[in-house]
């Protein structure tokens, strides 16, 4: 009886077609998007950041890449203009330590298809 | 800007035009109560993002959905368990679903829907105002509440305090003015799943070739395993638009901050299966969007009323995930009905006096609903989905793709030979007869 060897690497398999992924930043783009000044995320206690957090989970939550840690960064830097809003980060932080804010006036993300 | 003074001027105020928001506003407008519609977008919807099908039993209920914004009935669904590199999938078409109404399952874009839908309430006599964001709510002193109770809304509005005796919340999931007013508690994250969609476009004919639709007819194809969205509970999902087809994965947030990968590269793995490629490849990316859901089932769901105030929607957590049935707007919209019938006959629109009785019937009659009854029957299972994922999503899976690959195999043996080893192979992965029928056991209310 011959046995049947899985395979398991997606790489490897012939005629599967290449999905052309936009980056994220073109993904972004296509949205509609009305700016506001002030970030309507932050964080509350940022020493929380420093002395309590070794994960980042604000981070790895994101699918937008607002919440942003590089280098040395103890606190992260938040690129709120990414937002899509989703509030994924204020659930993902483990010392409830995301500062979220409806964006005011109607400002931040607006979906079309949603 | 102009501001009208709404302050006191209202029965009845509605946090957030969504699906529970409107079908509230709508409930009450059809009973002559005079009700203030906030919605932080632009328009209703801009705010708003979910699979997805919408189901429309109690919206029919509500309005005529003949010129509703839809974009194709559901005639055909799909689950699919995923491993890395195979597809093992059930696909069904009754024929039932191609006549009117067609199961009542309509794929939607909420940007148009929910903007129909809120327009339906102000044609029924409801205020609405956009881009008013409600960033709290007002409480006074007395009606028996230790900390006051509810009788109006902050804004962001110039003079941005409204007054009404009744405030219905309906906020959605990222449910921040709830919180604050201490009407629900922070979700746990491991209650909580992060979805992040593409909206994808082609010409028409395409996708009507592409998944053998004809005139309106669209599918729904659900995706489990880790070939969908890792070794994380959650799943991929893929639903046909008119010309459009929304691709996207959602799963526990509790995976989500463990995995090594953030939910886009989720995606784009999803994407990239080989089972899934030809259907979403070629698309033009039109919107990226991303939601929060709340899925910790009826222990979750907070108290639906109290001190004036009632939670509808995603604010209450009305979700059903049993990875069988993903259920949410049907449940808004029942919840909205509910909390809006339950508000009309609490409110004397005369002297603005608030029958508490009359409030508490909402809670009551969503109990005996469909809501609430299907949150308690499948309570079971995201627990068991948790305990059980490595066998869920990956050993089954994969047992199965090689039992049928093992059961297929074309060569020169005798086929009992290969038929044998299918069987064995599913039986090692369920542990053995005594293993399969316990795990039978286990999920038999899946089915019932």
């Amino acid at each position: 009886m011959s046995t049947t060897s899985p395979t398991t690497d997606r790489d490897a398999l012939p005629d599967v077609p290449d999905v052309e992924n936009a980056s994220t930043e073109d993904r972004l783009y296509a949205d509609k998007y009305t700016d506001h000044e002030d970030s309507h995320l932050g964080v509350k206690v940022a020493g929380f950041c420093t002395d309590k957090c070794d994960t980042d989970d604000c981070v790895a939550v994101c699918p937008a890449d607002v919440w942003r840690v590089e280098g040395d960064d103890e606190v992260p830097t938040i690129a709120y203009e990414n937002c899509l809003e989703c509030g994924s980060c204020r659930f993902a932080c483990p010392h409830n330590n995301v500062a979220w804010e409806y964006p005011e006036r109607g400002a931040g993300v607006s979906y079309k298809y949603g | 800007m102009e501001t009208p003074d709404y302050d006191n001027e209202f029965d009845a105020i509605v946090v957030g035009a969504g699906l529970a928001g409107s079908a509230a506003a709508l409930a009450m407008a059809n009973q002559d109560l005079d009700v203030l519609v906030l919605e932080r977008g632009q328009s209703p919807g801009t705010k708003n993002v979910f699979g997805g099908v919408l189901y429309t039993p109690t919206v029919r209920e509500l309005v005529d959905i003949d010129d509703a914004p839809l974009e194709r009935y559901v005639a055909e669904k799909r689950y699919g368990v995923l491993t890395e590199t195979d597809e093992t999938a059930v696909t069904m078409r009754p024929g039932e679903w191609l006549e009117e109404p067609h199961n009542d399952s309509y794929t939607v874009l909420r940007g148009s829907f929910d903007e129909w839908f809120a327009e339906q309430a102000v044609d029924a006599g409801a205020t609405l105002l956009t881009e008013t964001t409600v960033t709290g709510l007002v409480r006074e002193p007395g009606g028996g509440a230790a900390e006051g109770r509810v009788v109006g809304v902050e804004t962001d509005r110039p003079d941005g305090t409204i007054r009404a005796p009744v405030v219905v919340v309906a906020e959605g999931a990222n449910s921040l003015v709830s919180e604050g007013a201490g009407l629900r508690d922070h979700h746990d994250r491991e209650d909580v799943a992060v979805a992040a969609k593409e909206v994808l476009k082609f010409d028409r004919e395409t996708i009507e070739q592409r998944f053998r639709l004809n005139g309106d007819q669209g599918v729904a194809y659900n995706y489990f395993g880790e070939g969908a969205v890792g070794d994380a509970v959650g799943g991929g999902f893929i639903y046909t638009n008119k010309r459009t087809v929304s691709v996207g994965v959602a799963y526990s947030i509790e995976d989500a901050v463990a995995s090594d990968q953030n939910p886009e590269e989720t995606l784009n793995d999803f994407k990239q299966h080989p089972a899934v490629a030809p259907l979403v490849r070629g698309g033009r990316t039109v919107e990226y969007s991303a939601h929060a859901i709340p899925e910790g089932g009826i222990d979750a769901v907070p108290d639906l009323v109290s001190d004036g105030a009632l939670l509808a929607g995603d604010a209450a957590g009305l979700v059903l995930n049993n990875g069988v049935h993903l259920e949410g707007t049907n449940m808004a919209v029942e919840s909205g009905y509910q909390a809006g019938r339950a508000v009309a006959a609490a409110v004397d629109g005369d002297d603005g006096s608030v029958d508490d009785r009359a409030l508490a019937t909402y809670p009551e009659e969503l109990a005996d609903s469909f809501v609430v009854q299907n949150l308690q029957h499948y309570d079971f299972f995201q627990e068991l989905a948790v305990e059980d994922r490595e066998f869920l999503f990956s050993e089954l899976p994969r047992a199965l793709a090689d039992a049928e690959t093992e059961y297929f195999a074309v060569d020169r043996d005798p086929k009992e030979a290969h038929a044998e080893a299918a069987k064995d192979r599913l039986l090692d992965a369920a542990g053995g007869y005594v293993g399969a029928a316990k795990r039978a056991w286990k999920y038999r209310k899946l089915l019932s």
